[in-house]
């Protein structure tokens, strides 16, 4: 599985850090470092909607505030 | 004609307590590829040197670039310069450095320290000869340049640092030349050296100098064209357009930005590969592109450049951090400030429709103000600006 976060502008200003620190954590603690890569791209095109985030070709809007919940929502789901 | 250019750069610590300075640098261009450099250091310090050695240096460096000969400068300045009520004389001595045709240096000094001159990364004696101009002693020297001298001018600060306290007689310049050759090969700007000098002049007084200290560093590099694509085309059609004039510059290539970046890459036809580095939490991590010498985020990390290029020009604080570091933003400081001479800056004027929102602090007009204010401080460190819109 790939998680891409993007991290221009708009979406670093909303927080591309945080998330993107939240789950390489969130990774690491659910030993997931073999079966998810995370990876950074430039601008989604969707500025309006960052943090621009997709889980393989899904789209997802994430809240820099709440990288838990899209982890355990969105992602685990998946990787089971 | 040759391929070579200044990088000139200075520094000052005023004497402790003052708020002017009693030595001064002027740096006048004499068409395209002459220059003439002078450091005045006016009797005592405060107002009165200030005043002294300000005349001293703009009168020397006006007549010169003008193509008046040296004795008719000397003749002038002892004319001009207000007599001092307490010592009733006019004096403030000064050092000269006529770059010409980026070929020949013309060394001009009276009284004040000798100029160093480093070649190779070490010390090279230049022969001096004695002239008597006016009853003054004034030695005069002609080099001929070669790729890499280092050129320090001083004013007797810098010798004085350190005088009765850390050292006997000051800081010799034995001393202060083997100090200097440490830091030649390094590939340091001219500003950065001397702000090593005057920082550690400034530690030798225990922080609180004795007289006012300058250092002019004066290096001769070859030139190296550097070229910055930045936002993109107001017009999609013109894409093909911006990317093709872009990439056919010599020299080294930046690209700035999201969009602009994307729009690069297909060009090249080639992938871009975003790292997850944050070197510097406030600075976007950086990317790659086969064919691109460096790939970053646009808005955030040049204001970033901008905060670093003002204080380069001024107190040059942080350049420890630029100087080292991997983020975005310290890279382009680092092929901006130290490696390019020439820089060309390919704007375009596209409005991205999600940085107009009042909250975020990058919309286009301030866009368009970043990359004015930052060729402007790029023309103060001397470097040749080319800006073209798109």
């Amino acid at each position: 599985m790939k998680i891409t976060v993007c991290i221009g502008s708009s979406c670093h200003i909303k927080g591309s850090r945080q998330v993107v620190e939240g789950l390489q954590r969130l990774i690491a603690d659910n030993k997931l470092t073999d079966k998810v890569e995370l990876a950074g791209t430039f601008c989604m095109g969707k500025c309006q909607q960052g943090v621009c985030v997709t889980v393989d070709d899904e789209f997802f809007s994430v809240n820099a505030e709440d990288v838990d919940g899209f982890f355990k929502n969105s992602v685990l789901p998946r990787v089971r | 004609m040759n391929d070579l250019c200044a990088d000139i750069g200075y520094k000052s610590v005023n004497h402790f307590g003052e708020q002017l300075c009693g030595d001064h640098v002027d740096i006048v261009e004499q068409g395209e590829n002459s220059t003439v450099v002078v450091l005045a250091d006016g009797l005592g310090s405060g107002v009165k040197a200030s005043i002294l050695s300000t005349l001293t240096s703009k009168i020397i460096s006006t007549m010169m670039s003008e193509g008046l000969s040296l004795e008719d400068c000397v003749e002038t300045i002892a004319a001009t310069l207000p007599i001092c009520s307490v010592r009733g004389v006019a004096y403030s001595t000064f050092t000269i450095v006529h770059l010409i045709n980026n070929t020949d240096a013309e060394i001009i000094e009276y009284d004040n320290p000798q100029v160093i001159l480093l070649r190779g990364g070490s010390n090279y004696d230049y022969p001096r000869t004695e002239m008597n101009i006016g009853g003054k002693k004034i030695y005069k020297s002609v080099i001929r340049l070669n790729e890499d001298d280092i050129f320090v001018l001083m004013s007797d600060g810098c010798p004085h640092a350190g005088m009765g306290n850390v050292y006997d007689f000051g800081w010799k310049r034995e001393e202060i030349i083997t100090f200097m050759e440490t830091f030649a090969e390094v590939g340091y700007t001219a500003k950065t050296l001397s702000t090593i000098l005057v920082d550690e002049c400034d530690r030798l007084y225990g922080n609180e100098p004795g007289d006012d200290a300058t250092a002019c560093v004066i290096r001769i590099r070859r030139r190296e064209p550097m070229n910055i694509l930045f936002g993109p085309p107001a017009s999609r059609d013109d894409c093909n357009r911006m990317m093709s004039l872009f990439f056919s510059k010599e020299g080294k290539h930046i690209v700035c930005g999201g969009t602009t970046s994307t729009i690069a890459a297909k060009y090249l036809g080639k992938p871009i590969r975003a790292s997850l580095n944050f070197d510097d939490p406030e600075v976007p991590p950086t990317a790659e592109i086969e064919g691109v010498d460096l790939v970053t985020e646009g808005v955030i990390t040049i204001n970033k450049v901008l905060t670093y290029a003002r204080d380069y020009l001024s107190e040059n604080k942080s350049y420890e951090h630029w100087s080292v570091k991997r983020d975005g933003a310290s890279l382009i400081c680092r092929l901006l400030f130290e490696e390019a001479t020439d820089i060309n800056f390919f704007v375009g004027r596209a409005i991205n429709p999600a940085h107009q929102n009042p909250d975020l602090p990058i919309n286009f007009s301030i866009k368009m103000n970043l990359v004015e204010e930052l060729s402007k401080c790029l023309r103060q460190m001397g470097k040749k600006v080319k800006v073209v819109y798109f």
